[in-house]
């Protein structure tokens, strides 16, 4: 492995296991605003128990998450000083610093949310504050996004005079063509892996509590995080169809890798799964037709781009496909699930009751996670060589020192060791921070 | 470039906060770490909360700098490469030990003393690479520019940096009563401190290729004058209120901005020369006014919910359920 495929590896690795810290950070915070307001809503004590735990789990989520983030951010100086250096003499380096204000503002309202919990005695502060730290981290979200977007349609300098930085627009990069789409498809496969993780962990615990007062806590998780998952599951298949969309206008050889078209063409079939052998598609699936009209439907574009019409040198790994196929069948998978869930709300069935949901809630919790990293490693080796979208190879901007190795594999075992462990503290403390509630509801079921 | 060079003082006045948060954190665990039955309870209320702050400052600090200095990030990013990763593991462990310690009671032989210890020594460990890698900038040694490497060993070699980093331990051994307000400690105090500021001058009369200026002066005589006014009942109330201490000690570090301006790297590197000037200049001013304006309003809601309540019954909560 040469240095700059190490130093690819390495922060790869690092961002793999950061987006796991986040998407459950995100979706505690989400919880906790949900809860909040419901709390002000209903004078319940099950939610004032349930905020009282989640505040304490998100503090580790959010110490893990925020160290993770800055990990990745001195990552991108030590392993990608090239890249770094053109953030720098461009408006990328805004996106940057605009994200380091967001970051302060959900680290502050985070500190006054849980430390200093009755301090201010107006009735909505609680969900305010909780409001204010989702918003400080969705919008931290949201910035790093527009810096990937800008990553694969970079703007607001001379591309043409690369390596030469001239004709730089500082505004430019919180706006390239690529940015709204990738921004929705992210946030809204952000929100909803977190929700189905935290549905899969409650409903676990349903189906292991014994006591009726802890299991009355995870059917209302259970029921928030189902909702939150239908309306999730919906949106992204929504965003991520104009994700696809933009791909195909913005990242063509991107796209022919993503559908394995060899050469351009009109009426091209959907090719599922399967690979390239000496230009002929084989050992998948084809449905003829099927990829130019949902590209007409999508884009009004009838001749779709082809992978020879690049230098091969510049195409991206065509595992990319497969990836691809694995990321979209596994939504369809997950929304064939959710859909039962649907359902059931529907016909007001207590899906609850059927422990089958309930084990499946289980397994589409973790798949939800491996669909969300297969969708990450998509975009971004499907990006590969550049990374900066023909501007930049990641050659160039790789760091050669070889003093990286030895930390570099250490940080890879640590992560190795912290993100199970974070889980493992996560459930543990959240098991020993009930409260206790002066008056439990009396039944099961209680309406949210 | 302009009469003074704003990106390079605003950069470093947001280097002097963050450098004060991690010492303030150091000072807290050195006591920790001595006696913890003692400390905890005037240590844990301070730290607990500010431990988050004090990573996004760092966040505030890294972004502005490459902003800043994009021409040095090549160069610092080769230079540096073993310590920026080994500073970056040590800093996910010192966050993942207090996140784990703050809500943690026992678990067999884990319980949140010795997860706090771990956050303890992450922390001073965190504040001896980041003191290794200031006197390097400071003086250049142990730095090849030719080759962009590091050596720590050419490093230790020379006595100039070892006395920097033992000058610089010593006085916050020395500022660590005054900000957890032992008075016990009050007259230990100025002996460390002034011990401290004694070898830290020595340490700068051996850096080599620097020529030691008056300037000197003011950071000594800052430093020196927190125990003094400590030492007195009326002045040690003043100096042991955290924000107070933070300020004066944000203004002590800043005032060591002479020492790398207009030269770092030992005279090696001309600051104004590679600082940024680009047209980026306008749009980074306008995010900084605006994101100070939030920032500050934060603040203040944070002083005035600091000042309506501590946090230390919420700790006691935290380990009580």
């Amino acid at each position: 492995m040469s240095m700059a495929e190490f130093d690819r590896f390495l922060f790869a690795f690092t961002v793999g296991s950061h987006i796991i810290l986040v998407t459950m950070s995100i979706s505690i915070i989400l919880l906790l605003t949900i809860l909040e307001g419901l709390k002000l809503r209903r004078n319940n004590s099950a939610y004032a128990d349930l905020i009282h735990r989640l505040k304490r789990v998100f503090v580790i989520f959010f110490g893990i998450g925020t160290a993770s983030g800055i990990v990745m951010a001195m990552e991108l100086v030590g392993l990608f000083p090239g890249f770094m250096t053109v953030v720098s003499m461009t408006g990328v380096i805004n996106l940057f610093y605009a994200e380091v204000f967001a970051f302060f503002l959900e680290t502050i309202a985070l500190v006054l949310y849980v430390y200093f919990e009755g301090v201010f005695k107006w009735k909505y502060t609680d969900f305010v504050l909780s409001f204010v730290v989702l918003s400080g981290t969705l919008v931290s979200a949201v910035f790093i996004t527009m810096v990937n977007s800008w990553m694969n349609t970079p703007n607001g300098f001379n591309t043409a005079d690369f390596p030469s930085i001239t004709g730089v627009s500082p505004w430019a990069p919180f706006l390239t063509p690529s940015t709204f789409a990738q921004v929705m498809h992210v946030l809204v496969t952000t929100i909803f892996t977190g929700a189905m993780m935290m549905g899969a962990f409650f409903a676990y615990k349903y189906l292991k509590d014994t006591d009726s007062g802890e299991r009355i806590l995870d059917r209302i998780i259970v029921r928030i995080t189902s909702v939150t998952s239908i309306v999730g599951i919906v949106l992204a298949g929504l965003t991520g169809t104009n994700e696809m969309a933009d791909v195909l206008v913005n990242q063509p050889l991107k796209y022919a890798a993503f559908d394995l078209n060899y050469n351009s063409g009109s009426n091209m079939p959907e090719r599922l799964f399967g690979g390239l052998q000496n230009g002929n598609f084989v050992y998948g699936l084809q449905i003829p037709g099927l990829q130019s009209l949902l590209a007409t439907i999508e884009t009004g574009k009838t001749v779709l781009p082809g992978l020879t019409q690049y230098p091969q040198s510049t195409w991206p790994p065509l595992l990319v496909h497969t990836t691809f196929d694995v990321m979209v069948a596994g939504g369809l998978i997950l929304g064939v699930f959710l859909f039962i869930v649907f359902l059931s709300f529907v016909l007001r069935k207590d899906f609850l009751r059927y422990r089958f949901i309930l084990y499946a809630q289980i397994l589409a919790g973790a798949f939800s996670l491996i669909v969300y990293e297969l969708g990450w490693v998509t975009d971004e080796v499907g990006r590969q060589p550049w990374i900066i979208y023909q501007v930049m190879k990641v050659s160039k901007a790789a760091n050669y020192s070889t003093g990286l190795l030895i930390p570099g594999y250490l940080i890879v075992a640590f992560y190795l060791v912290l993100v199970p462990l974070t889980f493992y503290f996560f459930f543990r403390i959240y098991n020993i921070s009930g409260i206790h509630r002066e008056s439990k509801p009396n039944q099961e079921g209680v309406a949210y | 470039m302009l009469l003074i060079n704003f990106y390079f003082y605003s950069t470093f006045a947001i280097f002097s906060v963050f450098v004060v948060l991690v010492f303030t954190e150091i000072m807290g665990s050195v006591l920790l770490l001595l006696n913890w039955n003692r400390y905890r309870n005037a240590v844990l209320p301070y730290i607990v909360p500010v431990w988050e702050v004090t990573g996004t400052f760092a966040a505030f600090w890294v972004v502005t700098s490459d902003f800043a200095y994009p021409a040095l990030l090549i160069p610092l990013a080769s230079i540096f490469s073993t310590a920026l990763m080994t500073f970056l593991i040590v800093f996910v462990l010192r966050n993942a030990t207090i996140s784990f310690a703050e809500f943690f009671n026992k678990k067999g032989w884990m319980d949140s003393r010795k997860l706090f210890s771990g956050y303890a020594l992450s922390t001073l460990l965190i504040g001896l690479i980041a003191l290794v890698v200031l006197a390097s900038v400071i003086e250049g040694n142990g730095i090849n520019l030719s080759n962009l490497t590091f050596s720590l060993s050419d490093w230790s070699s020379s006595a100039s940096g070892i006395l920097f980093m033992v000058g610089a331990l010593v006085i916050l051994i020395g500022l660590a009563p005054i900000f957890y307000n032992d008075r016990d400690l009050k007259t230990a105090s100025i002996l460390f401190v002034v011990l401290g500021v004694i070898i830290s001058n020595v340490s700068f009369v051996l850096f080599k290729d620097y020529s030691l200026s008056f300037l000197v002066a003011i950071p000594d005589v800052l430093t020196i004058a927190l125990p003094l006014l400590f030492f007195w009942e009326s002045t040690g109330r003043i100096i042991s209120n955290k924000i107070a201490f933070i300020f004066l000690a944000s203004v002590d570090i800043f005032s060591m901005s002479f020492m790398v301006y207009p030269t770092a790297l030992g005279g090696k590197l001309n600051v104004d020369s590679i600082t940024n000037s680009g047209p980026l200049a306008f749009s980074y001013d306008v995010i900084t006014l605006v994101g100070t304006i939030i920032l500050a309003l934060l603040i203040i809601l944070y002083a005035t919910a600091v000042k309506r309540k501590g946090t230390a019954s919420y700790i006691e909560q935290a380990h009580d359920s």
